[in-house]
């Protein structure tokens, strides 16, 4: 279980600062909902540890990730855009994902696997730039099974996709949380989306998480 | 300490008693960009090292004007007067120039328009020395206007080559084709929603350049005006070739002077303190106004055009301005091709100066790249502004201490070392052309490294790349064309560079620009148009290939 408790932070300038607390279970999707400057990204940067709360705490199953700096948390993120280096190629990308000691065999194998486990086989030699929406969220996707973490932050990850795409990119969500037991936390201001993946919804209300 | 951003949180709500903890008004910290401290640590010991090079330089000048004894005739007063003088004109009158250029190109569309706008972008890195020469070949006693002038009329003109006029229209040939290039990027930058806008509107041509195209302009020209007034100020080359003697010298050239024909140490440091001043001065007042790109994205053909009569003077401006700016080159190769080319390729003297030109110009544009990606991943992996603005103070080396004075204080240090100095030449040449090129290096690289961290700096921390991935795999395949230009520009401005090798150069060690110079002076003129027109060759061709050479390296990984 992920579980965030109280954590407190105020960007500066800030009058009243956010107090969030949060729970989400493996293999479920926590959708996180809220105003446009609610906090919504702001606690996604807590959990990824962009930010660090002034206090609070955040632990997956007993283990405590305040003191963890971002690229060692069990965290994988998916952004609204930006999620892949244009002038890679799919694999390239997807290798991104991979130990640094791991051979060009098994490398090229694993990698195989993860772009046919999103649907894109075949696609490994595509430069990022001349994919569609979709494809790239699929990839970054394929590159996430890689790495293996357990948490997964999506951030408005279906806003730039046209409405086909959207629903089997978040079937494709909904579907690697279950088989991988993530612990999935959606921020999303799509109501449908919500509606369609989450197990459990937050609202974002006056800095803090109110459960709905 | 990692490089992250410490935000200290303002106290407000402490007071007033909104009653948040005691502990958010403490310290927070940002961890957006991933951590690497040796390039942080890297940058921050270059950054001490130029500083203590260009604080021993100066030291040796001050210590110079200390030690000396007697005084010196030169008239300090009167040659900033001038200096000044000439650069407030070349501002003026470039910025004038350059506006009607980037109005004119930008309204019009004809095939090879992208050859023109390439041609006016080559202006930052043509050698002043070849542009006086061609202007030489046109407006001179014996150019091509007053041939044609005899031929068909039987009168000849006044040279207005030579003096105040001579230097003010070499300048405002090279640098008002710089500020057309720039100002271009600012009127190709107006968004197309904009112009939609104004096109159904109706706007007339006035209005469209008043309402649209000004305000676009008008927060690039002091910043821009203040690198001109500099470049002019410090305008070396053109000024020696073209100053037609004392009354028109600037301080530069009076430097120099000094030096190497007048042994006056005294009044150099004199001179090298008070151009220190003033370029000091300028650089406090140009750092206030926004930066100036020197990678520039590809113009675009515009879509809406003005009114027949406006178009018209439109290709009239443009015209002139393309004539202004391709003739004095068009001139340097058409007399540099002819008879004097082979008399100099049968010269030794002419090979081992390519070879020394191109050996330098290679050390130096590798050297600044060295040195400009240091600095610049170094500053691009901090957010806090005062370090970035640390990690910056070596871009405004050259534009506080110019070539010449630079290399005063290297001549004066290397004297005083008892290094011999034909010994150290060749090795102070390159680093004070690597200086000189930095703040364009940097300002090249800057840029799109810190658009990197600022768009893929989550997803690289999160990712947990190695520095050494990160720089082979996203920021160089990234940079590549970047480095090209980079590369480019500091190889060309040392391969046109006289500045430097003026005050170390001997019969054993010159460059291309020295040997043309020398050429000039023993009035071996065809041998000097044969220079100069290979000088351009290869300036033309280094600034067009280069960056394309290594754009297509550093993109090989890829295929």
């Amino acid at each position: 279980m992920l579980r965030a408790d109280n954590l407190v932070f105020a960007h500066p300038g800030q009058r009243t600062p956010y107090r969030f607390t949060l729970e989400a279970r493996p293999g479920e999707v926590t959708a996180v909902s809220g105003a446009s400057g609610s906090g919504k990204s702001t606690l996604l940067d807590l959990l990824a540890g962009f930010l660090q709360p002034a206090s609070g705490s955040l632990d997956l199953d007993g283990l405590a990730l305040l003191p963890l700096p971002p690229e060692r948390r069990p965290v994988s993120l998916l952004l609204q855009a930006d999620n892949l280096f244009e002038h890679l190629s799919a694999s390239e990308n997807v290798a991104l994902g991979l130990p640094r000691d791991i051979d060009k065999a098994s490398a090229r194998e694993r990698i195989a696997a993860a772009l046919a486990e999103v649907g894109l086989s075949g696609f490994e030699t595509q430069l990022a730039a001349n994919l569609s929406g979709g494809q790239k969220q699929r990839v970054a996707l394929a590159r996430t099974l890689l790495r293996d973490r357990p948490v997964l932050l999506l951030d408005e990850p279906f806003s730039a996709l046209d409405d086909e795409t959207r629903r089997t990119t978040r079937d494709l969500v909904g579907e690697l949380t279950r088989r991988h037991g993530w612990h999935t936390v959606l921020v999303s201001h799509h109501a449908d989306d919500i509606a369609a993946l989450a197990s459990r919804h937050y609202r974002i209300v006056e800095g803090k998480l109110e459960r709905v | 300490m990692p490089p992250a951003l410490i935000v200290s949180l303002p106290l407000v709500g402490r007071d007033q008693g909104w009653g948040w903890p005691r502990q958010v008004a403490g310290i927070l910290t940002m961890l957006t960009l991933p951590r690497r401290p040796i390039r942080v640590a890297s940058a921050a010991i270059l950054t001490l090292a130029i500083a203590a090079l260009i604080a021993a330089v100066l030291w040796a000048i001050l210590a110079a004007a200390t030690d000396a004894s007697g005084g010196s005739r030169i008239d300090i007063a009167h040659l900033l007067r001038m200096t000044a003088l000439q650069a407030g004109l070349t501002m003026v009158l470039s910025l004038l120039v350059g506006t009607a250029l980037a109005w004119a190109l930008n309204r019009l569309r004809f095939f090879g328009r992208d050859l023109v706008v390439g041609l006016f972008a080559a202006a930052i890195v043509t050698p002043g020395m070849v542009v006086a020469f061609g202007l030489l070949s046109i407006w001179g006693r014996n150019g091509w206007i007053n041939q044609i002038a005899d031929t068909l009329f039987g009168i000849t003109f006044d040279s207005p080559a030579y003096g105040l006029s001579g230097i003010l229209l070499a300048h405002v040939v090279l640098d008002g084709a710089f500020a057309a290039r720039i100002l271009l990027a600012r009127l190709d930058a107006i968004p197309q929603s904009r112009l939609k806008m104004g096109q159904s509107l109706g706007l007339s041509a006035w209005k469209r350049f008043a309402l649209i195209d000004w305000p676009a302009l008008r927060g690039s020209l002091p910043g821009l005006g203040a690198i001109i007034f500099l470049l002019a100020f410090t305008s070396f080359p053109i000024v020696l070739l073209l100053g037609g003697g004392p009354a028109n010298q600037t301080l530069e050239v009076a430097i120099y002077t000094a030096v190497r024909l007048d042994f006056d140490l005294v009044g150099a440091v004199r001179l090298a303190l008070t151009q220190i001043a003033v370029c000091s001065l300028v650089i406090v007042v140009a750092s206030a106004f926004s930066p100036i790109p020197s990678a520039l994205g590809r113009s675009v053909q515009p879509r809406w055009r003005d009114a027949a009569p406006v178009r018209a003077l439109q290709w009239f401006t443009l015209a002139l301005g393309a004539i202004g700016f391709a003739l004095p080159l068009v001139s340097v190769l058409y007399d540099g091709l002819g008879a004097g080319l082979v008399r100099v390729l049968g010269q030794a003297s002419f090979w081992w100066s390519t070879l020394t030109s191109i050996s330098i110009g290679a050390s130096s544009a590798l050297l600044t790249l060295v040195l400009a990606l240091v600095l610049a991943l170094g500053r691009s992996a901090v957010e806090h502004r005062v370090a970035r603005t640390v990690l910056n103070i070596p871009a405004y080396a050259y534009l506080a201490v110019p070539a010449v004075v630079l290399s005063l204080g290297f001549f004066l240090l290397v004297r005083a070392s008892g290094v011999s100095v034909s010994l150290a030449a060749p090795i102070v040449v390159v680093i004070a052309n690597s200086l000189l090129s930095l703040p364009f290096a940097i300002a090249t690289l800057g840029p799109p490294l810190d658009a990197i961290m600022r768009t893929r700096g989550k997803l690289i921390r999160s990712l947990g790349l190695s520095g050494w991935h990160q720089f082979s795999r996203i920021e160089y395949p990234l940079l590549g064309r970047d480095i090209g230009l980079m590369l480019a520009l500091a190889f060309c401005f040392s391969l046109g560079d006289l500045g430097v090798i003026a005050l170390f150069g001997t019969q054993d060690f010159q460059t291309l620009p020295l040997l043309m110079y020398r050429a000039l002076g023993s009035y071996k003129t065809n041998d000097a148009a044969a220079i100069a027109a290979l000088l351009l060759i290869f300036t033309i061709a280094a600034f067009v290939g280069l960056p394309r050479l290594v754009e297509r390296i550093a993109h090989a990984p890829r295929r």
